[in-house]
């Protein structure tokens, strides 16, 4: 399975890691929102979770119905072992690249 | 102040996404998307939110939120394993609800006989002539009279415009003609048989599909004075013979070598004959007179039918503008007719148009609509109490549906099973259709008209295909409704019967079926009753004539003096009279008649009688004399005119009109030596116009016996044996007067009967529908009908009470039916001279076959309902 994913995949899939147990659809996008500052629609929010979920990174279930949504209930995603090993891997990237930068240039940073 | 919970995102959003969005995910988006909705109706107000809230709906719509297709869909089973249990639940329910599927397949199986009947003879119109191989290449000409006042068609056209045809123009490839004119009789072992029959050229049988059982094909029709037989025909003048090289004699037409015998033809065809003869005998006997001289006489129009075939390449075009040039050489203001040739398409002969002069009898295609849409008419009445009663009964399958839908079941597999149960119904319906059939076929064909069109109702494998194809037509229509309805009930509403209260509200399209059934069936009760009312009226009326115990026998050419003087020795016959024509039965003679000779000559009817005519009839002489007996050719310079020809003629009174004299024709001068009162010699529905009794025994084709009546049978029996010896050669042909009228009359009893069995299907098919919604309707308010009686309502206010709504749609059914039925019925009833008229009798007769069926029906429910015991209602609540 490829597994490669995009930098946006990469922040939803980290903020369901965050919210454990807790994460779906809107929560994620508030959690965008209020983080990074960054404007996100939750129809764009939906869609990473079922590619990640398709992906087999995420795994869904439903929920329960508290809060102001006339009774519906939620798809609460969690993440996966392969989630997770995904994280790491993009992660161990990142930091890779991140020492190869020399050193004097993050003092000044 | 309001919270803000109270103000829903855009209804018109939530039933766009409920539309697009797939199932699965439907409720956690909606969530989501509404507790966004209150979020950003407290960041920027409730104007703002509903616009983001529609903004958002739009963005979800995406690959993963739209609604699969089945073959996608995670619930892919085989479908068709269902069917089994399709059908074992249809059966149960119809046998569950025997009352329903009673009336449900009488009412469609009934309707569905008749329009089996129709498609036999919708079939049996499209089989003529199919078994021509060359019958989408043939054409025939036609002609249209542009001036005089024939509004028809008319199939035969003037002779030579055949032979100018050939030779002007290289495409055609072949060409017949027919000739009328082979009809005469044949002296065989002493009987005379007529025969019936066209002169036509030997190309017959290239064009033609008519094959030859004996004799050569190639030089049957060539020489003069040679005929080719019908096999009936043959068998019947040369019994046990081999007719070929017998010779028969034709009265005045000649003598004529058989020198072919047809095969038996193997389907119906247009062209109907007996005999066919060649088109080379034509010569000799229009030159010495026998036949009128048509052959090269363009304004001869009504004798001969030219038919054609193409070339390949050649168009019908170029044929067209030749007939136009025929038409501008040969007929102008000073011909007897301006004409207007046209070419007419094998195919569309029969079942085709009405034209004048065809070459055999054949039933217009409006004829045919017309029944098709008697028959569509009480079909849909069927299908409405089908669609109506399980509409209506869907209340007791929600649970059913509810349960299946649980189970997984998707609204196609559920709209596919209610059809199936529909198409079971008009499935059994068709058994039983095919069953009335057996009864139906012979009552159709019995009809008068179906025996001179000679229909052929066949059960052939392809009837029954189309039976089933039509009964699977009639399943789908008539439970696609009821299906789509049901079927699109919520799990959790059907478990829970709300739908009870708020879908069955809207009945808005059961209530329209049951006014247009009602409609329908009242327009065609009134129609009914008054075409009944019109014919009885014009049978029975006094046609100011006598007509008992009078025979009317056919001279047959023989001589009416001998005949009489025959027959006045028999001691019963009272009076013997001579005429030409027999009153009232469809046909007159015309004559012109002036009272000076320079005046406009005027068209009055004329009958040739003798002396004792007036007498037998027992006319009422008013003025004047009779002719005088034993004058005879003297008297045929008298004539006896009626009142009405005294009035047109423009004498003061019948007095003064004896002993006038008027010119006859062109410039036969007789004198009035009579009036008769008038008295009714037309057809019923016509005026009696002028008339004149002229003395011409040479004209006289049937001897007018008045009988004693004693012994009718024995009477007759007895004339019988005077004309066996009279003349051995022709049977004796006889009828009573009354019975030849009968005879003519037999087309208006032929549509009484239509119309009034259609009728009374229509009206027994609307009481069953409205017996079925009664029962229904009134079975989901028993517990209220229940708990009514024990807080003490009446009886007679609780059958008020449930008959009340179908009160309203009788009123609603009555105004538009009536006012329909006026309207439609005046249109034909205005073609009548002696016309019956609606009176308030008419409507008051259907007006009470409604209200017997609405308090047969509804009543008899509703006072079922009330006079139960409340206890039995109520107890399991």
């Amino acid at each position: 399975m490829n597994s490669k994913i995009g930098e946006f995949e990469e922040i939803v899939l980290l903020l369901v890691a965050a919210q454990h147990e807790e994460a779906y659809g809107l929560s994620v996008t508030k959690a965008i929102e209020k983080e990074l500052k960054r404007s996100v629609t939750m129809s764009s929010v939906h869609t990473a979770l079922y590619r990640l979920e398709e992906k087999g990174l995420v795994s869904s279930f439903i929920g329960d119905a508290e809060g102001n949504r006339r009774g519906r209930r939620k798809r609460v995603f969690v993440i996966t072992a392969l989630g997770k090993k995904a994280l790491k891997a993009a992660r161990d990237a990142r930091n890779h690249i991140y020492n190869m930068i020399p050193k004097f240039m993050l003092d000044i940073a | 102040m309001k919270s803000n919970q109270d103000i829903l995102p855009p209804k018109s959003a939530d039933r766009f996404f409920k539309w697009y969005c797939n199932d699965a995910l439907f409720d956690s988006i909606y969530g989501d998307l509404y507790e966004r909705f209150l979020e950003n109706i407290e960041a920027n107000g409730e104007k703002k939110a509903k616009r983001k809230y529609w903004v958002d709906v739009i963005r979800f719509m995406n690959k993963h939120t739209l609604k699969r297709s089945n073959k996608t869909s995670q619930f892919n089973s085989n479908n068709t394993a269902m069917f089994s249990n399709y059908f074992k639940v249809g059966f149960r329910n119809l046998i569950k609800n025997k009352s329903f599927t009673i009336i449900n397949v009488l009412g469609l199986s009934v309707s569905m006989a008749v329009c089996l009947v129709i498609i036999l003879m919708i079939n049996d119109q499209m089989g003529y002539d199919n078994f021509q191989t060359n019958r989408d290449k043939i054409y025939r000409f036609t002609h249209e009279r542009t001036n005089g006042n024939v509004g028809l068609p008319i199939a035969t056209v003037p002779m030579p415009i055949g032979e100018r045809i050939q030779s002007d123009y290289s495409g055609i490839k072949e060409l017949v003609r027919f000739r009328r004119g082979l009809n005469g009789e044949i002296l065989q072992n002493g009987k005379a048989i007529s025969l019936v029959g066209y002169y036509t050229d030997p190309s017959f049988f290239d064009m033609f599909s008519f094959e030859l059982e004996q004799g050569d094909k190639k030089t049957a029709l060539v020489n003069p004075n040679s005929v080719v037989l019908r096999k009936d025909i043959a068998e019947k003048l040369f019994p046990g013979k081999n007719p070929i090289g017998e010779t028969i004699e034709l009265s005045e037409n000649g003598t004529y070598l058989v020198t072919g015998v047809l095969e038996e033809f193997p389907g119906k065809t247009h062209i109907q004959f007996e005999a066919l003869a060649s088109m080379s005998s034509v010569s000799t006997l229009e030159k010495d007179g026998t036949l009128k001289s048509v052959q090269q006489n363009w304004q001869s129009t009504t004798a001969s039918w030219v038919y054609f075939t193409l070339n390949d390449g050649a168009d019908l075009g170029s044929v067209q503008s030749y007939l136009t040039d025929y038409e501008n050489e040969n007929y102008d203001e000073t011909t007897e007719y301006i004409v207007e040739f046209n070419i007419q398409k094998m195919t569309d002969i029969t079942p085709g148009p009405l034209y004048g002069n065809q070459i055999g009898s054949a039933m217009p295609n409006f004829f045919v609509y017309g029944l098709g849409i008697l028959a569509l008419l009480i079909i849909i009445c069927a299908a409405f109490n089908y669609t109506n009663l399980s509409a209506a009964r869907a209340l007791t399958r929600t649970k059913e549906v509810g349960v299946r839908k649980v189970m997984g079941a998707r609204k196609r597999q559920l709209t596919l099973q209610f059809i199936v149960e529909s198409i079971l119904v008009s499935m059994l319906s068709l058994v039983v259709a095919i069953g009335l059939l057996q009864f139906l076929i012979p009552a159709f064909e019995g009809l008068q008209m179906s025996s001179l069109l000679s229909w052929d109702l066949k059960m052939t494998g392809k009837a029954y295909l189309q039976f089933f194809v039509f009964s699977i037509g009639v399943g789908l229509i008539t439970g696609l409704f009821p299906a789509l309805y049901m079927s699109s009930f919520q799990p959790i509403q059907a478990m829970k019967s709300i739908i009870s209260s708020n879908k069955l509200s809207k009945v808005s399209l059961r209530k329209a079926l049951i006014v247009s059934q009602f409609v329908i069936s009242l327009v065609l009760v009134v129609s009914s009753t008054l075409v009944f009312k019109q014919v009885k009226f014009m049978i029975e009326k006094d046609y100011g004539y006598a007509k008992e115990n009078i025979i009317n026998v056919q001279l047959q050419g023989q001589d009416f003096g001998i005949l009489k003087t025959e027959l006045q020795k028999l001691p019963f016959v009272n009076e013997i009279s001579g005429t030409n024509n027999i009153p009232n039965t469809g046909m007159h003679y015309d004559i012109e008649v002036r009272r000076n000779s320079p005046d406009e000559p005027m068209d009055f009817n004329y009958f040739s009688v003798d002396e004792s005519y007036i007498d037998n009839l027992e006319l009422e002489l008013i003025a004047g004399s009779n002719f005088i007996p034993g004058q005879g050719e003297g008297n045929e310079k008298a004539i006896i005119i009626n009142e009405t020809a005294v009035k047109d003629l423009g004498f003061d009174s019948p007095i003064n009109a004896v002993g006038e004299t008027v010119t006859l024709m062109d410039s036969t001068i007789v004198s009035i030596s009579g009036v008769v009162k008038d008295y009714n010699y037309m057809v019923l529905y016509m005026e009696i116009n002028p008339l004149v009794l002229r003395y011409r025994s040479d004209e006289f084709n049937y001897a007018q016996v008045k009988l004693s009546g004693f012994d009718i049978s024995g009477e007759i029996q007895q004339i019988e044996n005077v004309w066996e010896e009279f003349d051995p050669n022709h049977e004796f042909q006889f009828n009573t007067f009354q019975g030849q009228i009968d005879e003519f009359n037999a087309f208006f009893f032929d549509i009484i009967y239509i119309i009034g069995l259609i009728s009374f299907l229509s009206i027994s098919i609307a009481g069953m529908g409205l017996l079925g919604i009664a029962t229904y309707s009134i079975q989901i308010r028993l517990k209220e009908v229940s708990v009514r009686k024990v807080l003490g309502a009446s009886v007679k206010g609780l059958i008020l009470l449930l008959s009340k709504g179908f009160l309203k749609l009788f009123a609603i059914a009555m105004v538009i039916g009536f006012s329909l039925a006026y309207l439609g019925n005046s249109a034909w009833l205005n073609g009548f001279a002696y016309r019956v008229n609606f009176g308030i009798g008419i409507f008051l007769i259907a007006a009470s076959a409604m209200v017997i069926i609405g308090i047969s029906t509804i009543g008899l429910q509703a006072y079922r309902a009330t006079s139960n015991n409340p206890a039995d209602a109520l107890r399991d609540d």
